[in-house]
């Protein structure tokens, strides 16, 4: 028989003690206040500082954990597509490009989010709303799964010096489409009279990488009256005499553009910060690109380039020819959870607190406002509203207050693939460079994407 | 009628003791458990790192429709014929120069040495950079080379990246020169192992310059060159960088290889089953290279 002692009750005391971690759910507790974050890198180091602030508040609001990681742009897609494929999944990421919530909701991969979404949904703009909806193959509906977070639109981006070395002033730019392009052509051919050798008028991204090319398209797409490729009901309206005309002239526009020399040769090997690095170096009086990165990169380094020589059309954006606006495509960042996710609980507190207007609101601005705030009433703010500001009055009135459409691919995920594809891109360089006409490269576009559709018919 | 003999009623046990026999040649007792023990990691980081990842590719890259999809694609053509011309240009160019550089380096002097110093200067700076600086070096616009055409002859030059064939001509180049000290270096440590007393004899015999390269020098290096012209098929095929670096598959994807259209399959496209199935259409090239290289690694005992 044994007896308890004072020594045998210490020596169970500390066995149970060290048995603990592997019997106690320990872990799991910690676990249960963690969440871990994936966001792409900010173009601007504000951006990412703005971000840290935002979770550090949360932090140290709710006492629990965001194990934030910011990584470059390309990695960061990537890595999210691997996690996905794998399996092994952050509680939350951003969507890089945004197409991906479309993409990866088709494979039913994302958590419904629609309870986060709907504490703000008073405050989210429609087009916010539709973007963060997609459809899922598996359970053969549309759900809610990613939460508005920043949008950007497609502004264009004008050197100021170089349309007055010309000749101009930059209120002699005519509002009408055709027009307001066509005068950067008569600006360089003034610039190339004055010996300037290697200027050009137009930054059109006639290339087939990154997304720049297919955002531009779709501008011109849109202001030839090509709205309703796709429906929101997500069918495809190739057959439409009205969108077989605007994409006819849209190529026609574009890859004429650059076959008559009026875009810089290298265009048709540009990446997405090709044009904003070639911009600042004065290649081109114009450029079409998405988001103020342009502006906001060298608004430290060179504010008289920020405040008086670079000008953004944004309340002065083109009309079409018929002098009807323009709707502006909107191109939302949401933030959506991956099934599989461990702390679904903690990442989904996270998205409340974040997205409240005051908390997103500061996010957006403390990052330069290269991005758009995806509520209305946070336009109004003082940040937004600065009259001494020359870009981003115009810039929220473009995105945000005047009138806006979510990218096609949220009506049918088969346009992501259009997209990624550069099948436009392609039409683009076959007039460019090829002489092939813009009736033929349409064709052809036309038959690839019939066939990309194809390939997601809904049940 | 059962027409087993007495002497197969054992036979299993019989062969599991041979196996067991076998495993354990010559080792007794505590020796075989630790021989084990030693053995075991080895092979739980090749079913890891090996086994796994080659069978989790092939099972990602396994289905027809894939490969349909692949060939449907319309880029996929010109890439393949890239890939052909990258591997076919790029290694032979590169392999026959290094051959006749590693030629030129074996002549004796200090100078030569420091001149070797320089020439190694390509491999050991790091790829990425230097395949920047070429593309930068090569824009039409603002590029190096343009500008000194422009600054010394009034030239306009072309736009080399603008052009598929250009293009891909800049990134054989690129890689022409970035990998070519390496593989001078391979053969003149081949050249150096050849006896002094060879040569010296075949010197004697009248041997000497073109005539000693050709019966003397050449014969003796033939496998280490095959083997190196093999090997670097095979590095060359799973390259990213150059094409990536240099022309980004430009102009208009003319420009892609196969192991740059998998990452694009992969990643812009968000479809990473293409992607692999992509890079597994190499698979009927690179499995022959693989086996004519075993073969010749075998007989490269004995030779040089």
């Amino acid at each position: 028989m044994t007896y308890l002692t004072r020594r045998s009750v210490l020596r169970g005391s500390l066995a149970l003690a060290a048995a603990r971690p592997f019997a106690a759910p320990h872990v799991a507790k910690a676990a249960a206040t963690t969440a871990s974050a994936w966001f792409a890198q900010g173009f601007v180091q504000d951006e990412d500082v703005a971000l840290r602030k935002a979770v550090a508040d949360y932090e140290k609001a709710s006492g629990n954990k965001i194990e934030l990681s910011i990584i470059p742009f390309a990695p960061h897609r990537q890595k999210v597509i691997s996690a996905i494929t794998s399996g092994v999944v952050p509680d939350l990421t951003q969507s890089n490009p945004n197409e991906i919530l479309q993409l990866y909701a088709w494979q039913d991969k994302w958590v419904d989010v629609s309870d986060v979404v709907e504490t703000q949904k008073a405050q989210f703009s429609e087009t916010a709303l539709q973007a963060a909806q997609a459809y899922n193959s598996v359970t053969k509906t549309r759900g809610v799964y990613g939460v508005p977070l920043r949008a950007a639109v497609v502004p264009c981006h004008i050197w100021r010096p170089l349309v007055e070395k010309a000749g101009f002033k930059i209120e002699d730019i005519p509002k009408t489409w055709d027009a307001y392009f066509d005068f950067f052509k008569k600006v360089q051919d003034n610039l190339r009279k004055q010996g300037e050798r290697k200027v050009y008028g137009l930054g059109f991204q006639v290339t087939a990488n990154g997304v720049d090319p297919y955002n531009l398209f779709m501008a011109f797409l849109l202001a030839y009256g090509g709205q309703n490729i796709v429906t929101k009901d997500g069918k495809l309206h190739l057959d439409d005499p009205k969108v077989k005309e605007a994409a006819i002239k849209a190529t026609a526009y574009l890859g004429g553009a650059y076959r008559d020399g009026y875009v810089p040769p290298s265009a048709i090997n540009w990446n997405d910060a090709d044009d904003n690095n070639a911009f600042h170096a004065k290649l081109m009086v114009m450029d079409v690109d998405g988001t103020l990165s342009t502006e906001v990169a060298v608004k430290e380094k060179h504010p008289d380039w920020y405040f008086k020589e670079m000008v953004t059309h944004g309340i002065g954006y083109p009309t079409d020819n018929a002098g009807k606006p323009v709707p502006a495509i909107v191109g939302v960042t949401q933030m959506m959870i991956p099934k599989g996710a461990k702390n679904v609980a903690v990442a989904k507190e996270f998205l409340k607190y974040f997205v409240q207007p005051k908390v997103v609101g500061e996010f957006i601005e403390l990052g330069l406002g290269r991005w758009l705030p995806v509520m209305p009433s946070l336009a109004k703010s003082p940040f937004w509203q600065d009259p001494k500001d020359p870009h981003l009055r115009g810039y929220v009135q473009m995105g945000l207050l005047g009138p806006t459409v979510p990218d096609y691919y949220v009506f049918n995920l088969a346009m992501a693939e259009v997209r990624n594809q550069h099948v436009f891109s392609m039409a683009m360089i076959d007039v460019a460079k090829e002489g092939v006409k813009p009736e033929a490269a349409v064709d052809k576009a036309f038959k690839r994407i019939e066939e990309i559709f194809s390939k997601y018919k809904k049940a | 009628m059962n027409g087993a003999s007495v002497l197969d009623i054992d036979r299993p046990a019989i062969r599991r003791r041979t196996l067991a026999r076998s495993l354990r040649g010559t080792l007794k007792g505590g020796e075989y458990t630790w021989a084990v023990a030693f053995v075991v990691p080895y092979i739980a980081v090749f079913l890891a790192f090996v086994v796994y990842p080659v069978v989790y590719g092939l099972w990602m890259g396994s289905e027809a429709s894939l490969y349909r999809e692949l060939f449907a694609d319309p880029i996929y053509q010109s890439t393949v014929v890239n890939t052909v011309l990258y591997l076919a240009l790029g290694v032979n160019v590169k392999m026959f120069l290094a051959l006749l550089l590693s030629g030129f380096f074996m002549r004796p002097g200090r100078w030569m040495k420091a001149l070797l110093l320089i020439f190694v200067l390509p491999w050991a700076v790091p790829q990425i950079s230097t395949f920047i600086s070429i593309h930068w070096m090569l824009n039409g616009e603002w590029g190096f080379l343009n500008n000194v055409l422009y600054g010394l002859f009034h030239i306009e030059g072309p736009y080399w990246l603008n052009d598929r064939w250009s293009a891909l001509g800049a990134v054989i180049v690129a890689h022409i020169w970035k990998w070519t000290p390496f593989w001078t270096l391979i053969l003149l440590a081949g050249r150096m192992a050849i006896p002094l007393e060879i040569r010296d004899t075949a010197k004697v015999d009248g041997a000497t310059g073109l005539s000693g390269f050709v019966h003397i020098t050449f014969p003796l290096l033939a496998n280490l060159y095959l083997i190196c012209t093999l090997l670097s098929t095979i590095f060359l095929l799973g390259d990213f960088n150059a094409v990536t670096f240099v022309s980004g598959g430009g102009p208009a994807n003319q420009g892609h290889v196969l192991a740059t259209i998998g990452i694009r399959n992969a990643f812009d496209l968000a479809q990473p089953r293409l992607g692999v199935a992509a890079v597994m259409s190499a698979l009927p090239m690179v499995i022959p290279l693989v086996i004519v290289l075993m073969r010749k690694l075998r007989t490269a005992e004995v030779q040089l």
